[in-house]
């Protein structure tokens, strides 16, 4: 066991909220580390194939999954300098006012301790920093916020096509807001429209980690170490106050790291699998709980027309929100939120490859199927509103992984609402699709998409981990950030408001440095 | 033969990967490994053998495109760089053992029901037994869930059939690569 010299913030995790917080941290003159489980990656790294996109999964220590709809933790976790970030789509809408309090509203869910305009402020000041393409004024569902500092992304045929089937039923759509960029922004290029993304953007296009935070912070003189894997969370013997945290190297070395700040931002399941292997913050007995996912509802079609499906982005070309309403379903057993992500880009193999689609297929049909698909192929995915339910959590598993610590053992059952919801989504999904002229309709298993929740936010401390800010209420000095915090999911993709707590934990952690250390 | 690393990674640059002949590497692509007959590192001839059969009447041309090899080579390796689909579909690493036991589990529902090894089914034969698979475990079958091993074995046979560039190119769609694979996967 080694000491190296303490810093003033550590930080666990060098995904979008780690990465955000230690390029804040540093740029206002903390000393900062961040220790990264897995390897070093460059841009260089992003190869252009579904394959090699598999090794941005997570290649850590397995974690167990349980429950009707398991939350799919190694397609939706990262590993490796950037996390998850590194293969996500940027998809970047922002969460809607009614999605802040659930439960004072409609006595469903959970309520955030904050509300939307205490959130703008960072939603506006990320996006700038980040670049996002986009046309607000299109998306007549969006709640208030600066217009996007990019044009949008442009639409190429199946989105063109996808688009007729909702005119035809009075839907509106417009152009899908992306962490992606349709002009050179802040000395990054332009998009390509390859569909490339989950295999990482090594022309910095798509707003990874590397792209963006990354070097702000390395450039402020933060230090990142990869192969590091933190094993405990240090504090003192009253548990009140964390020390640093214990990490392992890649040839077995065991480290204490000592830091006045500790920030644990490894993901929704990792943070709350080292909270509860270090036996910390967790006086409310909440840590683990209400873990959630967006269930995907995925619908396919075929068309007689060149739906030019290999082009634009991952994350899709257009939005539809018509469906947010959380009340406000045909089906009377739904409850929530959900969005269309319509027109992704597409490749033939991999999970969400059109050859995946029709599992049925095999022999002659499927390559028939496949040469058919490669010209007249169209997708779009729902992404769902999870209700938060309390039995829906990871503990900690008897088996323990290499360095001795227990595995996470995580159960997901989505609530009937949940499944009611999902499957009006498909429903209508299939419908627009059948107006837009598609020969054949069909659609997908209910697939985990996102995991948020386990160390969800509140005002209350017997309630919830942390605070508003992702402060523990137990630990003044130990942080959480990333969609763990969310008490919610809502009916958009996480990642912005991740960037915007964290952009909001950072100003706070500055502002109450004295008095947090 | 041994390599040094400067030729070594010129010849990845060629889409060549790295098969290990008796203690040496010998550097071919995953078909050109099929070709030559190169030894497999993990899997044992039978079950290669196996699976490069059931893959090809999944996926018709994953055999000749070095499905096997592939296999192999990705279980061969450390699991967190593995390219395999099976790395998230749940099942916990090493994995291995989940497609010994599958394969064995084919050859023994393939006795059952016709008295002889999966290999040597007719055609007709193959692609009852393969229907069963996709929908429930075929009699005699004893192993992973056989529709949940008809889809991991089904993806890498896309994988490697219709995921490269030559497979892009057969289905007329531009690979339009910012980085080329360094190998034909």
């Amino acid at each position: 066991m080694t000491a190296p010299v303490k810093v003033e913030v550590v930080v666990v995790g060098s995904g979008a909220s780690g990465s955000l917080i230690a390029s804040r941290m540093a740029q206002a003159g903390k000393q900062t580390l961040i220790l990264e489980a897995g390897p070093e990656r460059g841009m260089r790294n992003l190869v252009s194939s579904q394959l090699w996109a598999r090794r941005l999964k997570w290649g850590g220590s397995p974690v167990i999954e349980d429950g009707k709809q398991p939350i799919g933790y190694n397609f939706n976790a990262g590993w490796g300098v950037g996390g998850s970030a590194m293969h996500h789509y940027g998809v970047w809408p922002r969460l809607h006012e009614e999605d802040f309090d659930m439960k004072s509203r409609y006595g469903k869910g959970l309520d955030w301790p904050i509300g939307y305009d205490e959130l703008r402020p960072h939603y506006d000041r990320v996006q700038k920093e980040v670049g996002v393409s986009g046309d607000a004024k299109a998306e007549v569902w969006r709640p208030a916020g600066d217009p996007y500092p990019m044009k949008p992304v442009p639409l190429f045929e199946q989105g063109r096509i996808l688009a007729r089937g909702f005119a035809a039923l009075d839907m509106q759509t417009a152009p899908l807001p992306l962490a992606v960029t349709s002009e050179a922004y802040d000395g990054r290029a332009p998009c390509i429209w390859d569909g490339w993304c989950d295999a990482g953007c090594p022309i910095g296009a798509l707003a990874n980690p590397l792209a963006t935070y990354l070097p702000r912070a390395e450039k402020a003189g933060a230090v990142l170490k990869a192969n590091a894997t933190v094993t405990r969370v240090l504090s003192d013997r009253a548990g009140k106050r964390a020390l640093g945290v214990e990490y392992v190297t890649r040839d077995g070395t065991r480290i204490e790291q000592h830091a006045d700040v500790v920030v644990l931002a490894a993901f929704t399941v990792q943070n709350p699998r080292l909270l509860l292997a270090s036996g910390l913050a967790n006086s409310s007995g909440r840590v683990g709980q209400y873990m959630m996912t967006h269930p995907a509802g995925l619908v396919y079609g075929m068309f007689d027309e060149y739906t030019e499906n290999h082009m634009g982005a991952t994350g899709g070309q257009l939005l539809c929100q018509d469906g947010y309403g959380k009340n406000k379903h045909s089906n009377k057993t739904a409850f929530g939120s959900y969005q269309w992500m319509i027109a992704p880009a597409v490749k033939p193999n991999d999970l969400l490859g059109f050859g995946t689609t029709r599992g049925d297929l095999f022999g002659a049909g499927l390559h028939d199927f496949m040469k058919q698909a490669a010209r007249g192929f169209a997708n779009m995915t729902a992404a769902v509103e999870d209700l938060p339910v309390a039995s829906n959590r990871l503990v900690l598993s008897g088996k323990k992984d290499e360095h001795g610590v227990p595995l996470a053992h995580v159960t997901h059952t989505a609530d009937e609402q949940t499944v009611a919801l999902w499957e009006h989504a498909l429903e209508e999904g299939q419908e627009v699709f059948k107006a837009a002229g598609a020969k054949t309709t069909w659609t997908g298993p209910m697939a985990a998409m996102h995991i948020l929740g386990g160390t969800i936010m509140g005002d209350d401390p017997e309630q919830s981990v942390v605070n508003s800010y992702g402060q523990t209420h137990d630990i003044a000095n130990l942080f959480i950030a990333g969609p763990g915090l969310f008490p919610s999911s809502g009916g958009v993709n996480p990642t912005f408001t991740v960037n915007a707590l964290a952009s909001r934990s950072s100003d706070y952690l500055l502002g109450e440095w004295g008095s947090i250390v | 033969m041994t390599l040094d690393r400067r030729t070594f990674v010129r010849d990845a640059g060629l889409g060549l990967l790295a098969f290990n002949v008796a203690g040496a590497v010998l550097m071919a692509t995953p078909a050109q490994a099929r070709k030559r007959r190169l030894p497999f590192q993990t899997l044992k001839p039978e079950e290669a053998l196996t699976l490069e059969a059931l893959g090809d009447v999944l996926v018709p041309g994953a055999k000749e495109a070095g499905l096997a090899h592939y296999v192999d080579q990705q279980l061969s390796g450390p699991h967190a760089e593995s390219m395999l689909m099976i790395k998230y579909l749940g099942v916990p690493p090493p994995v291995y053992p989940f497609y010994a036991a599958a394969s064995g589990a084919i050859n023994r529902a393939s006795r059952s029901r016709f008295e002889k090894a999966f290999t040597r089914l007719d055609d007709d034969e193959a692609v009852e037994l393969v229907q069963t698979m996709s929908k429930e475990n075929p009699a005699g079958w004893e192993g992973p869930p056989a529709p949940f091993f008809y889809f991991v074995l089904r993806s890498d046979a896309l994988d490697v059939r219709y995921g490269t560039e030559k497979g892009f190119a057969e289905l007329g769609i531009p690979y339009m690569a910012h980085i080329k694979p360094p190998s034909d996967w």
